[in-house]
């Protein structure tokens, strides 16, 4: 169920396919294949540019702040990753 | 004929490279060094030295104006044949810094070199060591596409040509005006603040191409790695580098009595959408980020302090204004590009020219059936900016190349912040 944050915007879900759906549409990543929850994201081309495009993303529509520091080889390798990681600072967060 | 869209980049190196020719700087060269524990397998290079030739006519390009459309263009006239690989005599020493400089000059010990990519292999010592060195056009390719290059010559040749490239879609000056306005205000401030580089107006201009190389050992690269993941994570290298690099900066600032309030870096970045069987053609744009002095004091408040930087621009579209603004230029002559930038930045072009370019032959440990020992490269520098700090990396070990011209920077100077480097990089002070 989608909850209302304290500025009265719903909190969007975060999910593997919500994350591919941020990757894809906001062309951070430009696979020639379709993206899938487990794909290698690193050999896709994350470079820092992309990864802070994406830092800036994450937090407009997951109204998350992430530190560079906290961007790890481990948390960013996939999308089931990187939407379990997302989860994981939402649920501290809250 | 073939026609290649060129990128906002190929237009700057070029507008570059013209500003170099006109001020007696010679043309743009980078000179790529392989060190090898063994002699490379000369059936091996040489068969993938001739199949990327044959696939790659950019090899032979010619970047011009197209009437229609008053795009810039890269023209290729078909295949081109692959210049011999010049195997030279065994000596008891590596090539030095005489013939490097004599390769960043566009020059061989036989004359000028003819081709944009020239290989040279350097058989020395005793113990069978071998050195590579690869001349490139930097007008035609980057640390990226050297990186590529590399990459598909390890692998012994390539199987197939660059694929076809669409032209980006057409933008009027007025749209392209807005995009770059974000930046043409943050220009005008900068101009107003004094920017300066490590060339000052009054310094020569020219000279010879100048480097000193800091070849970290494995154990200070491991620092380094460690340092740089536990201050930007696994992902930021290059903004790590650049604070690095903008601190030795500063201290030549400091040591010069000069002020300047912000210093100007030129972040490279991968332009999206390039393809990794793109060699040549280059692949880096430019995000402007301009950093108050007054925030390097420590590396640590460096790096906070650029990575802020980085995000506030990152928000208010550098990226998009500074492939505007060059979309914007490409309307004039190449040759007024680099006085255009000059002129809006009171004499400078950016502070210092930087790069790191990601991992050299990433999973290889040997090149032509070589063991491999290191690589990294020098490209060369003009005057202004004056100084460039460029950093490689191969199977994690680091070597910063610092790089200026003629008498532009002192000795002294260079021993002051090649100490800089290596103690910001490893933590570690000198004693």
């Amino acid at each position: 169920m989608m909850q209302a944050l304290s500025d009265g915007m719903p909190e969007v879900p975060i999910s593997p396919a919500a994350v591919i759906e941020l990757l894809t549409a906001e062309h951070i990543l430009e696979p020639q294949e379709p993206l899938t929850p487990d794909t290698d994201l690193f050999s896709m081309g994350l470079d820092s540019m992309a990864m802070m495009q994406l830092l800036l993303l994450i937090e407009e529509r997951f109204r998350l702040t992430i530190n560079p520091v906290e961007m790890t080889r481990e948390r960013f390798a996939t999308a089931i990753a990187l939407a379990g990681f997302l989860e994981e600072k939402r649920r501290q967060a809250a | 004929m073939s026609i290649q869209p060129a990128t906002t980049v190929d237009f700057f190196l070029g507008g570059l490279e013209a500003f170099m020719r006109r001020s007696g700087q010679g043309t743009h060269w980078g000179v790529t060094v392989l060190r090898l524990e063994g002699r490379p397998d000369a059936q091996i290079l040489t068969q993938g030295w001739k199949q990327i030739h044959a696939m790659h006519p950019m090899l032979g390009a010619r970047l011009k104006r197209q009437w229609r459309g008053w795009r810039w263009v890269w023209e290729t006239a078909g295949p081109i044949a692959a210049p011999p690989i010049c195997w030279h005599a065994a000596q008891p020493l590596p090539p030095d810094a005489a013939v490097i400089q004599e390769r960043l000059q566009g020059r061989s010990s036989t004359g000028e070199l003819s081709t944009p990519l020239w290989m040279e292999v350097f058989p020395w010592g005793a113990d069978g060591g071998h050195v590579i060195l690869l001349s490139w056009r930097h007008a035609l390719l980057d640390g990226t596409g050297i990186n590529l290059l590399l990459e598909k010559l390890a692998a012994g040749g390539c199987a197939s040509g660059p694929p076809l490239l669409t032209a980006p879609p057409s933008e009027t000056p007025a749209q392209l005006y807005k995009r770059a306005r974000p930046l043409m205000n943050r220009l005008q401030a900068m101009t107003t603040a004094g920017c300066l580089s490590a060339w000052m107006k009054g310094m020569p201009i020219g000279g010879r191409p100048e480097y000193r190389l800091i070849e970290l050992s494995h154990e200070e690269s491991g620092k380094a790695v460690a340092r740089l993941r536990a201050l930007c994570g696994d992902f930021m290298q290059m903004p790590f580098y650049a604070a690095v690099a903008a601190r030795a900066l500063r201290l030549l600032h400091e040591r010069r009595e000069w002020s300047s309030p912000e210093i100007h870096l030129h972040l490279p970045m991968q332009l999206r959408g390039r393809s990794r069987e793109l060699i040549f053609g280059n692949h880096m744009g430019a995000m402007p980020l301009f950093l108050d002095a007054g925030e390097l004091s420590t590396l640590e408040q460096t790096v906070a302090h650029l990575l802020e930087k980085y995000r506030e621009a990152m928000k208010e579209g550098m990226p998009q204004a500074s492939e505007a603004l060059t979309k914007l230029a490409a309307h004039f002559p190449l040759s007024t590009f680099i006085p255009m930038v000059r002129w809006t930045n009171m004499g400078q072009i950016c502070s210092l020219f930087h790069s790191h370019t990601g991992a050299f032959l990433p999973g290889r440990t040997e090149f032509a059936g070589a063991a491999v020992q290191n690589v990294f490269t020098i490209p060369s520098v003009c005057a202004p900016p004056g100084l460039g700090i460029f950093v490689s990396d191969y199977a994690g070990q680091i070597t910063v190349t610092l790089a200026w011209r003629g008498d532009g920077v002192s000795q002294a100077e260079i021993e002051a912040m090649a100490q800089r480097i290596r103690t910001d990089l490893t933590g570690i002070a000198e004693q």
